[in-house]
């Protein structure tokens, strides 16, 4: 199964690393494994979303940058609005970083 | 800091749904489960402080359950008490980081004390193989873990052999490896992250006497100069380096600067500094000062268009990180004025 290495920048992704990244200095874990739980961890994330996610969300902004690079789009909105069912966010700045949803199910 | 308690929930699924399949791997490494338990007890650890997790966790499943069986479990939340700050994790308890477990009692597992004091004690310096200063430093912070888009460990480009992490990260060492490091089933699409490269991510250096003399142009290496650089470090041809205008003959430095050492090269070189360093946009660099306003969405794109100045796009299968909270979402549509 191919997977986006995407979400290890999340919140989640990163105490993920940073926890690996501790136990791999300390010696506790060796470097290949910790690749291992990250490529299980790029899994296990993908899949979570795709089924145990339900809600939508709606974006509006001002699209201050565009990038179209290696498949990815990265798009910087400024005074941007998300909507979900049960809130709405405001931010002066937000990044958007989208990889290519066609590129998992090839 | 609150995480929606949904977001809070299917992290602690893929929390556990990592550790139940990874621990084939790890037991035929002969890798003691124990460390499993700490690796899962830290990354849970570090989720409750920064929030993404409202704990407690409830384990109705064990983690050490095996099978399928494991990963099926959804913890649930009582949504009527309130939520309590991370305030009541800061001090890990042993029973936090090993949780207590059947199956692992007579195995070599690290005693709670020590592991503990090791764990949350900050380390050295020197404990770290890596360059950058952001990089896995694992103090513990109250906020957000750490800047976001920091970038890779060293260790996560090595190949997968025996190396011994406890060695200085010595530069360029593993730079010859690097095309083949990558995961083969994975895209990996951030290298480079912060648009901010470092030493390391420098083109390999040419091992030995791997050096090619340019012959391509204006910039023809003649063959004394390619003895000289052949050996850098010999006193004649460090002198050659450091004066800088030397006329004639000297303007084939522009052509590979390459095979110098790194601080070499940055003397060298037309008072140029090397590639990337200072050529960032002005944008990467306000993120980078900022990171506690850094807002980030990670999703994957269905479709994107546009009509003039208005953009849209349907994006799926997206963590959001925003005014502190994340928020997970399988659909989401955006519409942007440009």
């Amino acid at each position: 199964m191919a997977t986006f290495e995407l979400y290890r920048r999340s919140t989640i992704g990163m105490c993920l690393t940073e926890t690996l990244d501790e136990m791999v200095s300390n010696g506790t874990l060796s470097p290949e494994i910790a690749i291992q739980v990250l490529v299980q961890f790029d899994k296990s994330m993908t899949e979570a979303l795709e089924n145990q996610v339900k809600s939508k969300v709606s974006v509006k902004g001002h699209l201050h940058t565009y990038r179209f690079c290696d498949n990815v789009w990265t798009f910087i909105l400024q005074d941007a609005v998300f909507k979900n069912e049960e809130c709405q966010e405001t931010v002066g700045r937000v990044k958007i970083v989208a990889c290519d949803s066609k590129l998992l199910t090839q | 800091m609150a995480a929606t308690t949904t977001t809070s929930a299917v992290y602690i699924n893929v929390i556990e749904d990592v550790i139940n399949k990874v621990r084939e791997e790890f037991l035929q490494s002969g890798v003691d489960e124990g460390v499993l338990s700490q690796l899962q007890a830290l990354w849970e650890h570090k989720m409750m402080e920064c929030g993404a997790i409202c704990g407690p966790i409830e384990r109705s499943s064990l983690p050490k359950q095996p099978g399928p069986g494991g990963s099926a479990i959804t913890p649930v939340h009582d949504l009527n008490v309130p939520y309590e700050g991370p305030e009541e994790y800061e001090t890990p308890t042993a029973d936090m980081l090993f949780p207590p477990t059947p199956l692992q009692t007579p195995i070599q597992t690290p005693l709670p004390g020590t592991s503990e004091h090791s764990m949350y004690h900050l380390p050295t310096p020197s404990d770290y193989p890596t360059p950058q200063d952001s990089g896995g430093v694992p103090e513990v912070k109250p906020g957000r873990p750490s800047p976001y888009m920091q970038p890779p460990s060293p260790w996560m480009n090595q190949r997968p052999l025996g190396v011994d992490v406890n060695v200085a990260y010595v530069e360029g060492r593993e730079e010859g490896d690097r095309g083949a490091s990558r995961q083969p089933t994975t895209q990996d699409f951030f290298v480079v992250p912060s648009g901010k490269r470092k030493r390391e991510d420098l083109p390999p250096q040419v091992p030995g006497s791997g050096y090619i003399p340019q012959q391509d142009g204006a910039g023809d290496a003649t063959y004394d100069v390619f003895q000289s650089e052949l050996y850098p470090y010999q006193g004649v041809a460090s002198e050659d380096y450091n004066t800088v205008n030397t006329p004639a003959g000297h303007e084939l430095h522009a052509g590979t600067p390459a095979v110098v050492a790194p601080n070499e090269a940055g003397d060298d070189d037309d008072d140029e500094p090397p590639l990337n360093e200072n050529d960032d946009d002005d944008l990467d660099d306000v993120e980078g000062e900022e990171p506690n306003t850094q807002h980030l969405v990670l999703a994957q794109f269905d479709k994107v268009t546009r009509t003039k100045s208005r953009w849209k796009c349907t994006l799926k299968d997206g963590i959001m990180h925003i005014n502190s909270k994340d928020i997970l979402f399988t659909k989401a549509t955006g519409e942007f004025d440009f």
